[in-house]
């Protein structure tokens, strides 16, 4: 099994790059995916991950003619001549400075050493690689947002990112909800989406800051864990049949529970930074953007490879184009939806 | 531990933003978020920008004692997010000393790391001789 040093990853990268362009021909299956401003081709086999890119995004409808192309290949040593996964050769590991090596060859990537999984990805062509060692051999995060690493280095290098929030609207204005797991963030919108008010996805949205903050839908895919799905009454209305995914969580799709079809973005007003309190009633307070941001941007950097630094600047300067606010939620949802509601009618006076 | 006359921000992957006065800094090789107080910001601000530690502690006299500064320096050296520094120290600026006796919190600075790397550790569960890649085949 060929190892991978830091020395040697920028030229693995390229070679996995040349492998995949070698075997272009030979992978069964074409998806094209269109999101904001690009359009996603996905090759690679039929099976679990081409199943889930016909699902787990909400595509966006606008002129493709607006859109850029960028190529993503994912295949395993069964198709052409792709190779076998190299393993990682150095002794030690740090995800920042296998990105930084990378970065500084023009390159992203993203390896899962339990896997022998590989991202690989030049932006200034387009062109990623994603390397298994069979078919079904991604870790199981990957089938509810699959290719999110390429989309965040794609979108990062266009000056725009995926944030780990939530989103809830009206009227076409709305929130950023951004807080660790278990601060009520995907129970509060799910609570927003089934008393009437819109959203544009949990988990990972796209922001630009051009022109405002805005937020618009990348997947569609929506979470609870068993006593939040209970609560929220979704065993009633999804029914329970479904298995759970990897985190123990039910794992459903927005427009299962959506009052209407998924708006292409949201102008977002302000940054709520939810956390449950345990009350009847939820109330809304301002809160130091220094609050805000620690909030916001670890999960959002964290979870997504590479560009730390430029995600960093990017949370900060979204911190400061928006007032920021922390809501302790109240037990019941309608009330918690009710109260974002009323935060967006006011504030749009 | 002795204090140097002058610090510096620690290194390249130290990177830091100020909100409404207050700071916050990342550490980039760790993921690791440290939030100040508002006369903390004030103190990192100055030190991170080369101002001497005998006139921080000048400048700061009439509103924090040099006992604490000095604590709060080593905090900083042990969190590494400052290093000592051979540069010149330079003078601090003049409303320094207003802006940090209108401070309303104490010296403070707080580590959030719920989502910092896991894997400073080392991951790789079998590195034995490395191969390396490319790996030459060998010729039998």
């Amino acid at each position: 099994m060929p190892r991978v040093t830091l020395e040697t990853l920028p030229d693995y990268a390229r070679f996995l790059i040349a492998a995949a362009e070698g075997a272009a021909g030979q992978f069964p299956v074409r998806r094209a995916v269109h999101l904001p401003g690009l359009e996603l081709i996905a090759h690679l086999d039929p099976g679990a991950l081409a199943d889930a890119l016909g699902q787990a995004f909400i595509e966006a409808e606008g002129d493709p003619r607006d859109s850029r192309q960028c190529r993503v290949f994912i295949g395993h040593p069964g198709i052409g001549d792709m190779p076998e996964p190299a393993s990682w050769g150095d002794a030690h590991f740090t995800e920042h400075g296998f990105a930084r090596k990378l970065a500084e060859a023009g390159l992203r990537g993203h390896h899962y050493h339990d896997l022998d999984f590989w991202q690989v990805y030049d932006p200034d062509r387009r062109i990623g690689v994603q390397l298994m060692r069979s078919p079904a051999a991604f870790p199981p995060w990957e089938q509810g947002a699959p290719l999110r690493a390429f989309l965040h280095w794609e979108y990062a290098a266009r000056g725009m990112r995926l944030a780990h929030a939530g989103t809830l609207g009206l009227d076409g204005r709305g929130v950023l909800l951004a807080g660790a797991g278990g601060a009520g963030k995907s129970g509060t919108v799910v609570a927003g989406l089934l008393n009437g008010l819109d959203s544009v996805g949990d988990d990972y949205v796209l922001i630009d800051l051009s022109g405002g903050v805005t937020a618009q839908p990348l997947f569609s895919i929506l979470k609870q864990d068993p006593p939040g799905f209970a609560r929220l009454g979704l065993e009633r209305r999804l029914g329970t049949d479904r298995p759970l995914n990897w985190q123990g969580k039910h794992a459903f799709h927005i427009h299962e529970i959506a009052p209407r079809p998924v708006r292409e973005s949201l102008d977002i007003c302000a940054l709520l930074v939810p956390h449950v309190s345990g009350g009847k009633t939820s109330s809304i307070a301002p809160i130091s953007r220094k609050d805000a941001i620690i909030a916001l941007a670890p999960s959002g950097i964290a979870q997504m490879p590479g560009e730390r630094e430029s995600g960093f600047r990017f949370f900060s300067d979204l911190t400061r184009l928006l007032p920021c606010y922390r809501i302790s939620l109240g037990s019941r949802p309608e009330e918690i939806a009710g109260t974002i509601a009323d935060f967006l009618v006011r504030s749009a006076r | 531990m002795p204090l140097s006359d002058v610090y510096a921000v620690a290194g390249r992957d130290i990177v830091f933003e100020s909100f409404d006065g207050e700071a916050v800094v990342l550490d980039l090789s760790n993921g690791k978020y440290f939030g100040f107080s508002d006369s903390g910001s004030k103190v990192w601000q100055a030190l991170s920008s080369g101002v001497g530690t005998e006139e921080l502690i000048r400048s700061a006299a009439a509103r924090i004692d040099a006992a604490a500064i000095e604590a709060f320096i080593t905090q900083l050296v042990e969190f590494g997010l400052l290093a000592p520094s051979s540069a010149t120290p330079l003078p601090s600026s003049d409303d320094l000393p207003a802006a940090l006796a209108a401070a309303s919190e104490p010296l403070n600075v707080s580590v959030h790391d719920d989502l910092a790397d896991l894997i400073l550790v080392d991951p790789i569960h079998e590195v034995e001789e490395p191969l390396g890649w490319p790996a030459v085949k060998q010729v039998s």
